[in-house]
C-alpha cells in the first residue's frame, strides 16, 4: 500500500431500517473500509447483504425509514454527520454512482445528452454551451458518437444505455465513483465491454481524475476481472477483505472460500458447489456468528461470540474465529 | 416525421369510432325503442297526429331505408325536429351550448388547476399533513354526488354570499333600462359561478387523486433516485423530472373524465336551472323528445371523441417513445 | 410486477429502497388491516350493510306512511324530522340504505363478471381474441357514460333491474382493461408457462393459477365499482329515471330538490342522504384504493421524500438525534 491518503474511508457505518410493523432492520452492521486514488474495490455478496445499502449510504440516498450511524470521511472530513445537509454538495461533484439497470436510469422523455449535462449546469460547472461540448466529449470517451447526444434513451441498445450512464456519471470529474450491478442486465459481449471501460477510466485517467471504483455485485468473475481488492458482505457485515488474490488463494473466511467454490469454473470441469441454507434474518440480535448454521467449520465460541474485525496478515482482514489462535488452539 | 404512422392511426380511429357512435345512436333510438311516437307526450299527440309524425320520420320504412337516410340526414347536418316543438333540432341546440360552454369551462379549468396543485404537492410531500389534508379533502369532495354538492351549496352557500341560486340572468335587469354590457357581463358570472364551483368541487376531487398517484408512480422511478444523486433537490426533481413525466397519465385521464364532465353538468344545470345543454337533455327525457335527445347524444359523444383524440396527439408529443 | 413474488432475501434490498415487504397468501387482507384508513372504510361498509339487512327492524316508522307534518323540524319523535310528505327522514335513510347499496353491489358485480371475462379472456388467449375484445372495450370507453346511462335508462323502462343492467353494462370498460394487463403478466411467469408445459388444459390454468394472482385487484376493482354505481343510482333517480315505487337515498335527494326543501329551510331532508352517500362511496374508495395501491409496486417505492433518514449519534440505537 502507497502512502497515499486515503480519497475515502467509511467508518463503523451501520443502517437501521424501521420496519411497518413496528421493529428494526439491522441492515448494515459496522462496516468500515477505506479507498486510495485509482484503487477499485468490488464489494460482493448475496442479495440482501447490505452491499447496495451501503453504498447508498454513502450518497445519503436513503429513504426516510432509514436511520444510520458512522462515518463517511471523504478527503478528511466527515460528509455523513449533517444528513442531506453535509452530504449533498458532495453529491455527483465528488461521489457519483452508476445505477443498477441503467435501463431506468434515464428520464424516458428527455434527451440523453440533456441529462448527462443536468449536473454539470446544476453545479455551476459549465453553461448550457459549455455543457453540450462536453457532453459530446464524454460520450466519445465512452465510445458512443458525440452527435447521439440529441436521442432519446429508448433510442439506445442496453449496452448503450450502460455506457451513457457512465459518461453521466463522470460529468462533474467526481473523485469517487459507485457501480451498482453496473452490468447484471447485459449480455456477456457487452459487459466485457463496459467492464474494460471501467478498467481503463480508473487507470489511465486515474492520474488525471483520480477515480476511485467501488463495484458492487454478486458476480465473483466480474470483480476478478476489474479489481485490485475485494470485499465480501456477509449479514450486514464485511466478512473478509483483502487484495483479490490473495482472497481467492487464501481465503481466510470460509463463507468467502465457499463463495468462490460456487462459483462456476470456467472450464466447467469442477463441480459447482453451492451454499446450503440461506443468510440470517436482519431484524433480530444474532447471538455469536451470523455465517454458522451455514458454516462447515464450526467449533465451540461461534454459537456465542461474535467474530471481531482480525488482520491476520497484513493488509487481509476477516471476522472469523479460526484466525484468532487463542481459540483455535483452546478446541482443539 | 416521427410517427406519421401514429397519427393516422389515430385519426382513423377516431373516424371509425365516429361512425360507429352514429351507427350505435341509430340503433339505441330507432331500433330498440321501436318508435320514438308512442311514448310521446304532449297536448295536442292524438293518435292521427302520431301517425303523421311516423311518416314524417320515415319511420314507416325498413329498418334499412331508415339507416340509410339517417345517414343521408346526418351528412346535411340534419338531425331532424324536435317531436314537440316541431322546430329543426339543431337550431335548438346553439343557445344552450353557448350557455353551456364558458359554464363548464370554468369549472373544468377550476379544477385542473386546483387539482394538479394539490395533487402534485401532495405526491412531493408524501406522508405529511399538507398530502393527508389534500388527499381527504380531494376524496371527499370526489365521493359527493354532484347534485346533492349543488343543492348544498344553494342552501348553504348562495344566499350567505349573496349569490343567485338560478337561471343565467336576473329577470329584471335591462328591463327598465339598458344595462351595460359590464352589468350584463357581471350577472352572467354571478349566476355562473356556483354551477361552475360545484362542477369544478367534484372535478378538483377526481383531478387532485389521479395527478397525485400520478406523481407517486414518477416518483418511484429510477430515474428520480439518480437525479437525487445528481444532488437535485426535491423541488428541482418535482418540477424537471416528475411534473413532464406524470403529465402524461394525467392528459389520458382527463381526456377520459370528459365524460364525466358532460354527466355532472347535467346534473348540475338541473339543479341550478341554468338552461344549457344539460337542462335541455332533462327537458327532452321529461317530454321524451327522442330526436333531441338523439341528437345531444351524438354531440356528446363526438366531443367525447374529439378531446380522446387531442389527448392521443398530446401524449405522441410529449413522450418520444410513441412511435407506433 | 418482481415484487408480486415473495420477497425474502431481497428483502433488505427492498427497504434500501423504500420498500415494504408484502407476501402473496391473504394480500387483500393484510393490506387491508395494515391500513388505518382502509380499516375505517372497512367498518363504514359493514355498519351500513347491517343497516341495509336489518333495516325493516330498524326503521322508527312505516317509512312510506305520513307519520307528521310536512317539513317537521328534528324532534324527540322525529329524530332527524321529516321530509315533504310528513314521512320520517330517519326510516327513510334505513329504508333507502337497502336500495342503494343493493343496487351498487349488484351493478358492481355485472360490471366485474362483464369486465373480469372480457379481461380475463384477452389477457389470457393474446392474439385475435385480444384484438377484437380490446377494440370493442376501446370503443366502449369513449361512449360518455352518463348520457348513454340517462339514455338508456329512458329508453328501456324505469325499474331497478334495468337500472342495475344498465349500471353494470356501462362500467365494465375499465375492469377489462386492468384485469387484461394483469393477466398478460401472470402469463408470462414461470409457474404458469411451466404448469402449461405439464400440460394443464386452459380451464384449468385460469382456474387454478391465473384467477387467483389476478383476484386481489379484481376484488379492489369490485369496490370501487360499488362505488361508481351508488353514485350512478343517485344521478338516474336525480333525473326522475329511478324505478318510482322504490326508496333509495337517491330518491330522497331528487325529493329534498323536488320538494323544494331549500325554500323550505329544511336542511335535515337535503343534508342526511348526501353524507350518507358520501360516506359510503368515501368508504368504498378507501378500501378499494388502499388495496390497488398496494398492488402497484411504483407506489411502494419513493425516491423523494420530504422526510429525510436519521443519523444516530455513536452512542448506540436508542440515542437519536
Amino acid at each position: 500500500m502507497s502512502s497515499r491518503p486515503p480519497v475515502i474511508r467509511v467508518e463503523d457505518l451501520h443502517v437501521w431500517f424501521a420496519l411497518p410493523g413496528g421493529g428494526e432492520l439491522h441492515a448494515v452492521q459496522g462496516v468500515t473500509f477505506e479507498l486510495r486514488e485509482g484503487e477499485r474495490m468490488g464489494l460482493v455478496g448475496e442479495s440482501g447483504c447490505g452491499k447496495t445499502t451501503t453504498i447508498l449510504a454513502m450518497m445519503g440516498l436513503l429513504p426516510a425509514t432509514a436511520s444510520v450511524s458512522g462515518k463517511v470521511i471523504l478527503e478528511g472530513k466527515d460528509i455523513l454527520i449533517g444528513g442531506e445537509e453535509t452530504i449533498s454538495p458532495h453529491r455527483w461533484n465528488d461521489i457519483a454512482m452508476i445505477f443498477q439497470g441503467a435501463m431506468n436510469a434515464f428520464n424516458p422523455v428527455k434527451t440523453v445528452g440533456a441529462q448527462i449535462a443536468e449536473p454539470m449546469v446544476l453545479h455551476g460547472l459549465a453553461t448550457r454551451k459549455g455543457a453540450r461540448l462536453r457532453v459530446a466529449e464524454l460520450l466519445d470517451l465512452v465510445g458512443i458518437s458525440g452527435d447521439r447526444a440529441d436521442r432519446y434513451p429508448h433510442e439506445f441498445s442496453g449496452g448503450m444505455r450502460q455506457r451513457a450512464a457512465i459518461a453521466m456519471a463522470l460529468a462533474c470529474s467526481p473523485k469517487v465513483l459507485l457501480a451498482d450491478e453496473p452490468t447484471t442486465a447485459l449480455d456477456v459481449m457487452v459487459q466485457a465491454q463496459i467492464l474494460e471501460l471501467l478498467v481503463s477510466l480508473s487507470s489511465t485517467l486515474g492520474q488525471e481524475l483520480g477515480l476511485t471504483v467501488i463495484l458492487v455485485t454478486h458476480d465473483l468473475p466480474v470483480v476478478a476481472q476489474v479489481c485490485d481488492r475485494t470485499a465480501v458482505m456477509y449479514a450486514g457485515q464485511i466478512v473478509e477483505m483483502a487484495g483479490m488474490s490473495e482472497i481467492y488463494h487464501d481465503p481466510r473466511h470460509p463463507y468467502s472460500r465457499m463463495l468462490f467454490a460456487a462459483t462456476p469454473d470456467l472450464l466447467g470441469d469442477e463441480e459447482v458447489a453451492s451454499i446450503p441454507g440461506a443468510p440470517p434474518r436482519l431484524d433480530r440480535e444474532i447471538a455469536g456468528c451470523p455465517f454458522r448454521p451455514r458454516c462447515d467449520s464450526v467449533f465451540e465460541p461461534c454459537a456465542t461470540l461474535s467474530p471481531p474485525r482480525r488482520e491476520p496478515v497484513a493488509g487481509h482482514e476477516a471476522r472469523c474465529h479460526l484466525n484468532d489462535p487463542a481459540l483455535t488452539e483452546m478446541a482443539s | 416525421m416521427r410517427g406519421a404512422d401514429y397519427v393516422v392511426k389515430r385519426v382513423a380511429f377516431a373516424i371509425l369510432t365516429v361512425f360507429i357512435a352514429i351507427t350505435l345512436n341509430f340503433v339505441l333510438f330507432r331500433a330498440l325503442s321501436g318508435d320514438a311516437i308512442s311514448g310521446l307526450r304532449c297536448r295536442q299527440c292524438s293518435v292521427a297526429f302520431k301517425e303523421a309524425q311516423r311518416r314524417n320520420l320515415g319511420l314507416d320504412e325498413s329498418r334499412w331505408v331508415q339507416y340509410r337516410l339517417y345517414l343521408a340526414d346526418l351528412a346535411h347536418f340534419d338531425l331532424g325536429n324536435s317531436v314537440p316543438s316541431e322546430k329543426p333540432v339543431r337550431g335548438e341546440l346553439v343557445e344552450p351550448i353557448k350557455n353551456s360552454l364558458p359554464m363548464i369551462a370554468l369549472g373544468t379549468l377550476f379544477a385542473i388547476v386546483f387539482g394538479t396543485l394539490v395533487g402534485v404537492v401532495a405526491a412531493w410531500r408524501r406522508g405529511t399533513f399538507a398530502d393527508k389534508g389534500g388527499l381527504y379533502t380531494a376524496l371527499g369532495f370526489y365521493s359527493m354526488p354532484t347534485q346533492w354538492l349543488g343543492l348544498m351549496l344553494i342552501f348553504f352557500v348562495a344566499n350567505a354570499i349573496g349569490l343567485p341560486s338560478s337561471g343565467i340572468k336576473t329577470p329584471t335587469l335591462g328591463l327598465f333600462a339598458d344595462a351595460s354590457t359590464w352589468a350584463l357581463f357581471s350577472d352572467r358570472m354571478k349566476h355562473m359561478f356556483l354551477p361552475a364551483l360545484t362542477l369544478g368541487l367534484v372535478l378538483y376531487g377526481d383531478y387532485a387523486l389521479i395527478v397525485r398517484s400520478a406523481m407517486l408512480e414518477t416518483l418511484g422511478e429510477d430515474y428520480v433516485l439518480t437525479a437525487r444523486a445528481k444532488g437535485l433537490k426535491n423541488w428541482a426533481i418535482v418540477r424537471s423530472h416528475g411534473l413532464r413525466n406524470a403529465m402524461l397519465p394525467i392528459i389520458t385521464l382527463v381526456a377520459l373524465s370528459l365524460g364525466f364532465i358532460i354527466g355532472g353538468s347535467i346534473t348540475v344545470e338541473y339543479v341550478f336551472s341554468y338552461p344549457g345543454l344539460g337542462l335541455l337533455t332533462v327537458e327532452a327525457i321529461d317530454k321524451r323528445d327522442f330526436p333531441l335527445l338523439q341528437a345531444i347524444f351524438l354531440l356528446l359523444t363526438l366531443s367525447v371523441i374529439f378531446f380522446n383524440l387531442l389527448a392521443d396527439l398530446l401524449y405522441f408529443r410529449f413522450d418520444p417513445r410513441v412511435t407506433t | 410486477m418482481s415484487l408480486i413474488e415473495p420477497l425474502q432475501a431481497a428483502d433488505e434490498d427492498g427497504l434500501a429502497h423504500g420498500i415494504a415487504k408484502t407476501s402473496r397468501p391473504g394480500f387483500v387482507r393484510s393490506t387491508v388491516f395494515g391500513s388505518p384508513a382502509a380499516m375505517a372504510g372497512l367498518g363504514i361498509i359493514v355498519f351500513f350493510v347491517v343497516v341495509a339487512i336489518f333495516a325493516p327492524w330498524l326503521e322508527p316508522y312505516d317509512p312510506t306512511a305520513k307519520t307528521g307534518p310536512v317539513y317537521a323540524p328534528p324532534s324527540g319523535a322525529h329524530w332527524l324530522g321529516t321530509d315533504d310528505g310528513g314521512g320520517d327522514m330517519l326510516s327513510l335513510l334505513i329504508a333507502g340504505s337497502r336500495v342503494s347499496l343493493g343496487v351498487g353491489f349488484l351493478a358492481a358485480l355485472v360490471a366485474m363478471l362483464i369486465g373480469g371475462t372480457v379481461g380475463v379472456l384477452s389477457g389470457y388467449f393474446g392474439g385475435t381474441t385480444d384484438t377484437v375484445l380490446m377494440r370493442f372495450t376501446d370503443y366502449m370507453l369513449v361512449i360518455p357514460d352518463i348520457p348513454l346511462m340517462i339514455i338508456a335508462a329512458a329508453l328501456f323502462g324505469r325499474n331497478l333491474k334495468n337500472i342495475v343492467i344498465i349500471i353494470g353494462i356501462i362500467y365494465w370498460t375499465s375492469t377489462a382493461r386492468l384485469i387484461r394487463a394483469q393477466v398478460k403478466s401472470v402469463r408470462e411467469r414461470v409457474y404458469v408457462k411451466r404448469a402449461q408445459a405439464l400440460g394443464a388444459g386452459n380451464r384449468r390454468l385460469v382456474v387454478k393459477h391465473v384467477l387467483p394472482q389476478v383476484a386481489p385487484l379484481l376484488i379492489a376493482n369490485t369496490v370501487l365499482m360499488i362505488a361508481l354505481a351508488i353514485f350512478a343510482e343517485t344521478f338516474i333517480t336525480f333525473l326522475g329515471l329511478g324505478d318510482p315505487s322504490t326508496i333509495s337515498w337517491g330518491r330522497l335527494i331528487e325529493n329534498a330538490f323536488t320538494g323544494e326543501a331549500t325554500i323550505n329551510n329544511a336542511w335535515w331532508a337535503i343534508v342526511p342522504p348526501g353524507v350518507c352517500v358520501t360516506i359510503v362511496i368515501l368508504a368504498c374508495t378507501m378500501v378499494g384504493q388502499s388495496v390497488e395501491d398496494g398492488l402497484n409496486p411504483r407506489l411502494r417505492v419513493g425516491h423523494l421524500s420530504v422526510k429525510r433518514f436519521r443519523v444516530r449519534t455513536p452512542a448506540g440505537p436508542e440515542a437519536s438525534k
